[in-house]
């Protein structure tokens, strides 16, 4: 069973990153979707700058001795295969695990529907029927520093193997944050939008009534991310590992299935549902049933694919990629292409 | 032309998912005659944002843009 201590901090990090995920509308399904169904573009400037945020914030805390980097190992194949299957699920179940999770606070039907899908993919692709898929996947197709010849290098988990874009050219990693955070906030600073929605309203309703500011969100996603990783000390933020956790305890009876995620991913709706409530957004509503089936399906794809691949959009995009590990770039990119793909057939033929 | 306009359509999307209350906006304002006027319910939070914000970007009009009750919006779209 886990400490009570880290219980309770998951449960809190929950509770404040479901407020920010609700206000913020932070979803990276529609980040990703919205560039080609709608030429939009606002959520994915706050999925970038979360990103240069926990990276600029993960490296500082690793390099005070706070924290040491937690990058996943690369399993090509998983993260090929797993990525691209969670990325079509995402478009189907009309949210990523993040997104899925605050939606349920919201009181939307449809997103509870998709999180029973999740949690029930993950368990057969973990420890059910596609069991051996997984591990014929990961152990056939991973890489690590010893097959390269290198070391973990610097600010890494001892003993870790993993690979990041540092280590594998051999490079300091302040390096490349330092070149890929400038690069991101150039492009963010030269594309923040010419016209500018001014919202009026008070400091109160700007918080708790109205929609945040994409770089507002960015900021709130990135400093969760940084409290995440001091409060867990052994990774930042994740959402579908937390919601596995939660099932295979609750069918096993063995509460030391549950994790610190698990806590987290229960804080997320119980913030969001403050969020919500606070802002006179929370009603239970459902779509129609077959639009439910769709959910159901696109939930237990992403259950699947974040097992086979080792994490969700958030595990890899949020939390991995700000580490430089080439599993969650990698991860991350499939999971993209699935969402694109299955954008493209949905909403843009014809 | 008043805020006030009546719509010629009504397009009822509460219950609908990320991204149908926008796909359907974009398509009924494809199929109206320009100087129409549109009126969306919704129930979605993040698409009660977007919808004004990539309608204006497509060229429509939004005449208005409120929060009707609990969770609901209603939205006016002058079709360009």
């Amino acid at each position: 069973m886990i400490e009570q201590s880290l219980m309770v901090s998951g449960l809190i990090v929950g509770v404040i990153f479901g407020f920010v995920l609700q206000r913020g509308r932070f979803c990276m399904n529609s980040a990703f979707r919205d560039i080609i169904v709608m030429k939009e573009y606002t959520l994915l400037k706050a999925v970038a700058l979360a990103i240069v945020v926990q990276m600029i914030g993960f490296h500082f805390i690793a390099t005070m001795g706070w924290i040491q980097l937690n990058p996943k190992p690369l399993y090509w194949g998983a993260m090929i295969f797993g990525g691209f299957i969670f990325g079509i699920g995402m478009v189907l179940a009309a949210g990523c695990a993040s997104g899925t999770t605050y939606r349920v606070g919201e009181g939307m039907m449809g997103s509870f529907v998709a999180l029973l899908g999740l949690m029930i993919g993950g368990l057969i692709t973990s420890g059910g029927a596609l069991k051996e898929l997984t591990s014929y996947l990961q152990s056939n197709t991973a890489v690590t520093t010893a097959d390269l010849g290198i070391t973990a290098g610097p600010l890494i988990r001892e003993g870790s193997t993993s690979l990041t874009l540092a280590n594998v050219f051999s490079l300091d990693p302040w390096i490349f944050v330092v070149i890929i955070a400038a690069v991101i906030l150039a492009v963010l600073i030269w594309k923040r939008g010419g016209k500018q929605t001014k919202a009026e309203g008070t400091l109160y309703e700007k918080i708790f009534k109205m929609g945040w500011n994409w770089w507002v969100t960015g900021i709130a996603v990135g400093i969760v991310g940084i409290m995440a990783f001091l409060a867990l000390q052994t990774y930042a933020l994740g959402i579908s590992g937390g919601w596995f956790g939660f099932l295979n305890a609750l069918v096993t009876g063995d509460p030391n299935k549950l994790n610190w995620f698990t806590f987290l991913v229960i804080g997320v709706v119980i913030g969001a549902a403050i969020a919500a409530i606070i802002a006179g957004e929370f009603k239970l509503r459902a779509p129609d049933a077959r639009r439910l089936l769709q959910q159901f399906i696109g939930g237990l794809m992403m259950g699947i694919g974040a097992v086979i691949g080792t994490a969700c959009n958030i595990g890899h995009i949020l939390t991995g990629i700000p580490q430089l590990a080439l599993s969650s770039i990698l991860g991350g990119i499939f999971i993209i292409l699935g969402c694109w793909t299955t954008a493209y057939i949905m909403f843009m033929r014809g | 032309m008043s805020a006030d306009a009546k719509p010629n359509e009504v397009l009822d999307v509460r219950g609908e998912v990320c991204p149908y209350p926008d796909v359907k906006t974009q398509k009924k304002l494809k199929s109206m005659k320009s100087g129409e006027v549109l009126e969306v319910i919704v129930d979605y939070p993040l698409s009660a944002e977007r919808i004004p914000r990539s309608m204006e970007k497509l060229g429509h009009k939004v005449l208005k843009a409120d929060k009707t009750g609990t969770g609901e919006w209603k939205i006016l779209i002058k079709v360009k």
